[in-house]
């Protein structure tokens, strides 16, 4: 309850909007997760109640992004500081979502939702303020790539939220990086709208520092024939969640699904992934990599949720894990849940380490132990980071993990 | 197109085990509670560590709630509608099989098993339990000769009350779930078997389970202890006969296996399932775990499970000793309204411990049939390794297939594979079957025996047989 009265007391000195308020009420009757559903059962309690320590705070701070602007052309978008955005080009128009047209949308949303499974959408949709509120209707073609930036203030606990939607027939690439500064908390939640025959290379890159935390939900719709590429890297994080739930609609839709998420020292990180098909002919191929090494725990929970009407589905899911510790774990829990008949569905699982043989085979020619397992690990992670759209080229990721403590 | 309804025939081949043995029976009234478990214990003429041990377990089952985690639909059992103890009413004490009452024999007869000690060339000791009691236990001189122990647990508690008191309850311990420590509190009987230091069975030991009351649930107790360098192969079956009503049946197996001892436990469930509008049934809640103690032990559990309305059911294996293994393998076939949650839990504790999973799911009709399995290794499984696979295979769009593997490890020398797949009979191969002028149904059959090949390879030769010609009858008509 606590965090309730936070929020309560916090937003009485500024205007709560009506979403607030109906998420908020919403709250009030399950104000934590059921600690016993599959989502939560393995969140480490006291790391969650971490999280919510924070102070609120709707303000942000400055901070450095992390690579140059790209000599390109690319839309770079930082969540609470663009006031106005209104890009109407030739070809293509991004352009806010009105006030009204906003509301309706997540009003929507939160008619749907889960009290348990949508509970970080929930938190997230109750914190965040008109300001950290960015909504965005794209169409047309020949869009440049766009980059948006989530950051988290020092000592407090910030929420974000974003919403897409892309109408017909566009194309996009888009990279969201989430932030986390020391000692801070940062609640994330994006709504992503696919309408027919559009497509999106969408990449996700969280990392934070010190005690950073995280909470990280995306919630895509596809309609038709449209296209779904996530390529996702989650570290250096105390503690993190990413959430993803897709819905295709109607069937008849392609997603791709690459993530990774590394935890060292005691972090701990999870990916939770729902993935129903609504309609037939649907296509899913998931790969989800974690790494756990000192006295971490990575996790991973997907489930691929295939009901009578998904006829035709071809759907493959696969969770690969390397745990490099004698004090890490590592849990994951690929499900399936089908129906229909006329349906190809597979998934797999493995945990092991670094494969020896290949490590005897570098080391006989020479290479240290040390940076044999650095070129196993780096193709480990480049499968991923080859799947990140815009930043794969000037930002040097594999580095970033390989070289970094 | 595969034609729907011929499938549907396939499957619908009525329960040939669904009749009911008049036969005059005792029964306490119905009702759960200390009293009812005392009389229950002074009737067997148990000592008192059982007692005690019985009343422990009601005490923990009574704050326990009921696990709700499988998503089961199932109206609220009425504990206090149950009997729980029903026997046939037969003379006091039975030195030979002449005097077993002709009924229960004709019954087991008619059930195919066999009791009449003629039938010695089927090399097959057998135990049969009606309801709550165990009649009759077949060709105990001979494996007394070895020194092999196998008798219902009630006469193993007269008469091999050490082991029991040493063994009972260290596997699956009473509080373990709650249909454990319902079962620790109202077990009825069961079998027990002791197979000696360096002993190998010399024949196969058999139990047979039978439900014949429509009100009294079945609470059998199994407890198999292999000494070192031993190796036994046992095998369980169980019919009921068919009534309106929804039975519990909720059974605990205990094995233990130490250095270099093999245990095979292998099971053909065929309960009654409930009719097509899903009236009736067993619920099967059944908690089976072996303990693999020893060094090198061994413990592999097969089962085919096409009856009950609805099984829960994980047999397990707890890898203590250095270099033990683990297997399981499963054909789980749900048809109409069934609905079966099904696999295993491998859990490697020692070193260099080995597990295999195969589990087969076939769902017909409006039946669920999920798999949930559990592979753990432990900080000190070094060396371990853990494969396993499940397929299910869906006949018509009403069936729901389900996987659910839960994979945790905390040692990173070990490595663990896991697999699913899901399909259908696929219409290119029954059309190619059928252009070489083998029957649609036949070559149905032929298919899903296909399917579940991996896991009949395992089971004992009777049980293969019978397995093939269960699952062939099971779906009769279902597929199409």
């Amino acid at each position: 309850m606590e965090i309730i009265e936070k929020i309560k007391t916090n937003q009485l000195i500024n205007n709560q909007t009506e979403i607030q308020k109906i998420c908020l009420h919403k709250l009030q009757s399950s104000p934590i997760p059921n600690p016993k559903s599959e989502l939560w059962r393995l969140s480490n309690k006291s790391k969650f109640s971490n999280f919510l320590n924070y102070s609120v705070n709707e303000k942000n701070s400055k901070f450095d992004i992390p690579y140059p602007e790209n000599s390109q052309n690319s839309i770079r978008l930082i969540i609470g500081e663009n006031c106005k955005i209104k890009f109407i080009k030739e070809n293509y128009s991004i352009q806010q979502l009105s006030e009204d047209e906003l509301n309706k949308y997540i009003k929507d949303q939160i008619a749907c939702f889960d009290q348990n499974e949508n509970w970080s959408d929930l938190l997230n949709l109750s914190l965040s303020s008109k300001k950290n509120f960015l909504g965005l209707k794209i169409n047309g073609s020949k869009i440049p790539p766009i980059e948006i930036f989530s950051h988290a203030s020092s000592n407090s606990l910030n929420a974000k939220t974003l919403v897409i939607i892309l109408e017909k027939n566009c194309d996009i690439e888009l990279l969201q990086v989430n932030l986390g500064k020391e000692n801070s908390s940062l609640s994330q939640s994006t709504f992503f709208v696919l309408e027919e025959n559009s497509s999106v290379n969408h990449g996700v890159v969280s990392y934070g520092k010190n005690k950073s935390n995280l909470i990280n939900s995306l919630n895509v719709i596809q309609e038709k024939n449209s296209s779904y590429n996530l390529g996702s890297l989650h570290f250096k994080f105390n503690y993190a969640r990413f959430e993803i739930r897709i819905k295709q609609s109607a069937g008849n839709a392609k997603t791709n699904i690459k993530g990774m998420q590394i935890t060292k020292k005691d972090e701990q990180i999870s990916t939770y992934t729902k993935i129903e098909f609504n309609g037939p002919n649907g296509f899913l191929d998931q790969i989800n990599k974690s790494l756990a090494d000192d006295k971490s725990h990575a996790i991973f929970e997907g489930s691929i949720i295939v009901p009578k009407i998904a006829q035709k589905t071809d759907a493959s899911q696969l969770s690969r894990n390397l745990l490099l510790s004698n004090y890490a774990q590592i849990d994951t829990k690929p499900q399936l849940e089908i129906i229909a008949d006329d349906v190809k569905c597979k998934h797999g699982a493995t945990i092991a380490q670094l494969n020896e043989e290949e490590l005897f085979y570098m080391r006989t020619r020479g290479i240290t132990l040390l940076e044999a397992s650095k070129l196993q690990l780096s193709s480990y992670f480049q499968e991923i980071i080859s799947f990140i759209p815009v930043s794969k080229d000037k930002w040097d990721l594999l580095d970033k993990l390989l070289n970094e403590n | 197109m595969v034609n729907e309804n011929l499938v549907k025939d396939v499957v619908k081949e009525p329960y040939k085990y669904g009749f009911v043995t008049d036969i005059e029976t005792e029964k306490i009234s119905k009702g759960l509670n200390e009293d009812i478990i005392r009389l229950i214990s002074q009737k067997k003429e148990e000592p008192q560590y059982l007692l005690d041990f019985r009343l422990k377990a009601f005490k923990k089952w009574q704050k326990m709630d009921e696990p709700d985690w499988a998503g089961l639909g199932y109206e609220q059992i009425d504990y206090q509608d149950i009997i729980y103890y029903s026997a046939p009413k037969q003379k006091e004490k039975i030195s030979s099989l002449d005097e077993v009452d002709p009924k229960l024999l004709e019954t087991f007869d008619k059930l195919g098993i066999p009791l009449t000690e003629q039938k010695k060339l089927t090399n097959v000791a057998v135990d049969a339990v009606f309801d709550s009691v165990s009649i009759a236990t077949t060709f105990r001189e001979e494996l007394a000769e070895h020194g092999v122990i196998f008798c219902s647990i009630s006469e193993a508690v007269k008469n091999h009350s050490n082991l029991i008191e040493k063994y009972l309850g260290t596997v699956v311990p009473a509080s373990d779930n709650y249909f454990a420590a319902l079962n620790s509190a109202v077990f009825s009987d069961g079998s027990f078997v002791y197979i000696p230091k360096g002993v190998t069975c010399p024949m196969d030991l058999s139990s047979y389970f039978r439900i014949n009351s429509g009100d009294s649930g079945q609470f059998e107790r199994t407890l198999i202890i292999a000494e070192e360098s031993s190796s036994v192969s046992y095998l369980e079956g169980c019919t009921a006969p068919m009534f309106d009503t929804n039975t519990l049946h909720a059974a605990v197996v205990e094995l233990i296996a130490l250095d270099d001892a093999s245990i095979k436990y292998s099971t053909v469930q065929n309960w009654y399932a409930g009719d097509e509008e899903g009236v009736g049934g067993i619920f099967n809640f059944v908690t089976k775990r072996g303990k693999c103690l020893g060094k090198r032990s061994k413990i592999s559990w097969s089962q085919v499970e096409t009856g009950s309305s609805i099984t829960w059911k994980y047999p397990s294996c707890l890898l203590l000793g250095e270099e033990s293994v683990g297997e399981f393998y499963s054909v789980a076939l749900t048809n109409n309204l069934q609905q079966a949650d099904t696999g295993t839990k491998m859990i490697h504790i020692g070193p260099k411990t080995k597990s295999t999973i195969v589990s087969k799911g076939i769902s017909a009709g409006n039946s669920i049939n999920s798999y949930r399995g559990l592979v753990k290794m432990g900080t000190k499984a070094a060396g371990s390794r853990n494969y396993s696979q499940c397929d299910s295979m869906l006949i018509g769009d009403q069936a729901s297939a389900n996987t659910f593997p839960y994979i945790k490890s905390q040692q990173p020398n070990s490595e663990i594979e896991h697999e699913a797949s899901t399909c259908r009979i696929s219409e290119d191969q029954l059309f190619y079957l059928q252009s070489r002028g083998i029957e649609f149904e036949e070559a149905v059959s032929m298919m899903v025996s296909g399917f579940c090949r991996d896991v009949f390879n395992q089971l004992p030769m009777e049980f293969a047989a019978e397995a093939d010609k269960l699952l062939a009858l099971k779906l009769e008509g279902s597929v199409g």
